[in-house]
């Protein structure tokens, strides 16, 4: 393996039990991830972009072994991870940390901050107390949430979203973790706020010179955050890209549609109309075809019998799994 | 006279600790045909407006001061004077409401179609079975659902047909204004899309006053021709929404509209407004924004600026206002 990337995923599947027969024999599968496979290099933000219920989040969650999953393999600075037992694991869980959505519910409301913020110092016996203490109060002072004696023995419920994020944002930096993943650290927010929270995750990424990946639903967050972007449409990753690059030649019609969408916030421009039919479904037991093939405008006969196609560099580092933009493309 | 008019509304919730001042002299005009776009972030008082228009406030919602005169062709009355009985010939026939997290207002043991029958068979207690069933078909196709899903329960319908269900039901007394409350957060994007587009059209086919609250500057562009900004209980801004877009003049309005993040055009670095917005239980004196204004003077945290009409439809609250020619591009 060589040393270019953070973090490699490869045909990372996770199947969820939808339903059970007699005796509690799984009979069907929801494919929240299916196949998936990426790599993040060193430094670098991947924003993991889909509608909800496309499995994103899952992703997250298996990358930071807070779900196993149902197969594939996931690579840290080039090893496998797969097996880590006891000390490894422990060691892997160190370096990868995970910022959750909504600051409300990830804050344990009966502890201090400084509880919060210092318990993985705890779980993992790093330091003693004063020591804690100094490493809690510079980690407050980072995330902006000054001076840091007044907020450390405070509880959750006396800051604002916005400060709690800051909490759950040093609460994760404290083992210093190379690699984090942060699961739309900024929709809970108000427009105000979400800035400087975006900000403050950009200067201790290069601070700390930690890589993320960056789920979100919000194209125009993904943007502003992101070096890359990588498209997720029912369990697959459909497109993924450098993120100028995937959003002025976007070659996925599923991607298409999705920018075609988002709405823009200048009142003189004028979108056009998202080329998409119906609506999405669930992915239980989907037919071995291309996830998007119900609802996309360019689809062919070869679709319907093929399967879902494989991801393809089409341009230098722009990968589609389409085989329709694979053929004209060619042609 | 407009087909509403507020002015100087205020409404304050009583709590144990004080009163919360989420409605603190509200004044704006709503023409036929008109959509209004109410920008704010979270507790800054907008959903309290439209609950206070349609005087659906809860137990501690304490109305202040104010008229909210709604005249339909037939001469101004003013809903806050009415009493309990007249009122609701005014609301779902006057004006209407779509609610925030619309999918859940839904009863999941009536069919959808029984469920706006319901409201046409009590506004309109002379119609009969059949007129209703045809008027909720005719609906169904407006909102663009099958009408032959009149007799499915809410479960059986995907988040964006519950979202169009509720528009229906929102539009079955022909309202002349709708208020639409954030109808579209919780769904995802392409659903948004043709969910803003059906309400636009609808809006024009209908002609009908639209009052659309969102925290969304992007969704508020598509959908609105004027725009109010609200902070802290009040409007620091009002105008169309180009001028409040390209021009805007309160420092506020700058702010938002320069840190929302787009998928168009160069990306830029974004602005952040240092601090928090003020607990309105107890605001700072002065112009509520003061305390997180880069322009701000000491008159901005002493005098309360007023809302006044700067321009022909651009209204303002600021002493200091961005300059005319400002460097935005």
């Amino acid at each position: 393996m060589n040393g270019e990337y953070i973090l490699e995923v490869r045909n990372l599947k996770k199947y969820f039990p939808a339903d059970r027969g007699l005796f509690g024999r799984v009979r069907h599968f929801v494919h929240a991830v299916d196949e998936v496979s990426f790599e993040i290099k060193h430094g670098e933000s991947l924003g993991l972009v889909g509608e909800s219920g496309c499995g994103k989040t899952t992703t997250g969650k298996v990358i930071v072994k807070l779900e196993e999953p149902t197969s594939g393999e996931l690579f840290l600075s080039g090893e496998n991870v797969g097996k880590y037992v006891g000390p490894r694991k422990r060691d892997y869980h160190r370096k990868v940390q995970m910022i959750f959505q909504d600051p409300y519910e990830s804050l344990n409301p009966r502890m201090t901050i400084f509880d919060i913020i210092a318990e993985p110092l705890n779980i993992h016996g790093i330091g003693n107390l004063k020591e804690r203490e100094e490493r809690v109060a510079d980690l407050l002072q980072e995330v902006g949430l000054t001076p840091p004696s007044s907020f450390m023995w405070r509880y959750p419920h006396e800051l604002s979203g916005g400060q709690r994020q800051r909490v759950a944002i040093a609460r994760a930096l404290v083992l210093n973790p190379t690699f984090v993943v942060a699961d739309e650290p900024t929709s809970m927010l108000d427009v105000s706020i979400r800035t400087g929270i975006m900000d403050l995750m950009m200067e201790l990424r290069q601070a700390h010179d930690m890589s993320y990946l960056y789920i979100t639903h919000d194209l125009a967050v993904a943007r502003y955050m992101c070096e890359r972007i990588a498209v997720m449409y029912l369990g697959k990753i459909v497109e993924i890209s450098e993120t100028e690059e995937l959003l002025s030649n976007p070659l996925h019609p599923y991607t298409r549609a999705l920018l075609t969408a988002v709405p823009v916030p200048d009142p003189e421009f004028s979108r056009g109309e998202p080329e998409i039919m119906g609506s999405v479904t669930k992915p239980i037991d989907p037919p071995p075809r291309c996830r998007f093939y119900d609802r996309c405008p360019i689809r062919t006969k070869d679709c319907e019998t093929s399967d879902h196609p494989p991801l393809v560099e089409i341009l230098p580092g722009h990968f589609v799994a389409c085989y329709e933009v694979e053929k004209r493309k060619q042609g | 006279m407009p087909l509403l008019s507020v002015n100087d509304l205020v409404m304050y919730y009583k709590t144990k600790m004080g009163y919360v001042r989420a409605v603190d002299g509200i004044s704006f005009t709503l023409d036929r045909g008109e959509s209004l776009g109410i920008v704010g972030e979270s507790g800054c008082g907008k959903t309290s407006i439209s609950m206070t228009l349609l005087r659906l406030l809860p137990e501690n919602g304490e109305f202040q001061r104010g008229h909210v005169y709604f005249d339909d062709g037939s001469g101004p009355v003013d809903l806050i004077g009415l009493p309990e009985h007249e009122m609701r010939k005014y609301r779902w026939k006057g004006i209407s409401m779509v609610f925030q997290a619309a999918m859940n207002s839904l009863n999941p043991v009536y069919t959808v179609g029984d469920q706006i029958m319901e409201a046409i068979l009590n506004h309109y207690p002379d119609t009969s079975f059949d007129e209703a069933r045809a008027k909720v078909a005719e609906l169904f196709k407006l909102v663009g659902l099958d009408p032959k899903r009149m007799d499915q329960y809410p479960h059986q319908y995907s988040g964006g047909m519950k979202q169009r269900a509720v528009i229906a039901l929102a539009l079955s007394c022909d309202p002349k204004i709708i208020i639409a409350d954030e109808p579209t957060t919780a769904l995802d994007v392409i659903v948004q899309d043709r969910i803003l587009k059906e309400m636009k059209r609808i809006q024009r086919k209908l002609n009908m006053g639209m009052i659309y609250i969102s925290h969304d500057i992007a969704v508020i562009a598509e959908v609105s021709d004027k725009i109010a900004v609200m902070y802290a209980g009040k409007f620091v801004e009002l105008a169309d929404s180009v001028t409040i877009f390209k021009r805007p003049r309160h420092p506020y309005t700058f702010g938002l509209m320069s840190s929302f993040p787009s998928i168009t055009g160069e990306k830029k670095k974004l602005f952040t407004i240092p601090g928090e917005p003020p607990n309105l239980l107890n605001p700072p004196p002065g112009c509520r924004f003061a305390p997180r204004c880069p322009n701000a003077t000491k008159k901005c945290s002493e005098e309360e600026p007023n809302f006044i009409e700067i321009e022909p439809g651009h209204f303002l609250a600021c002493w200091n206002p961005i300059k005319q020619e400002g460097e935005r591009a």
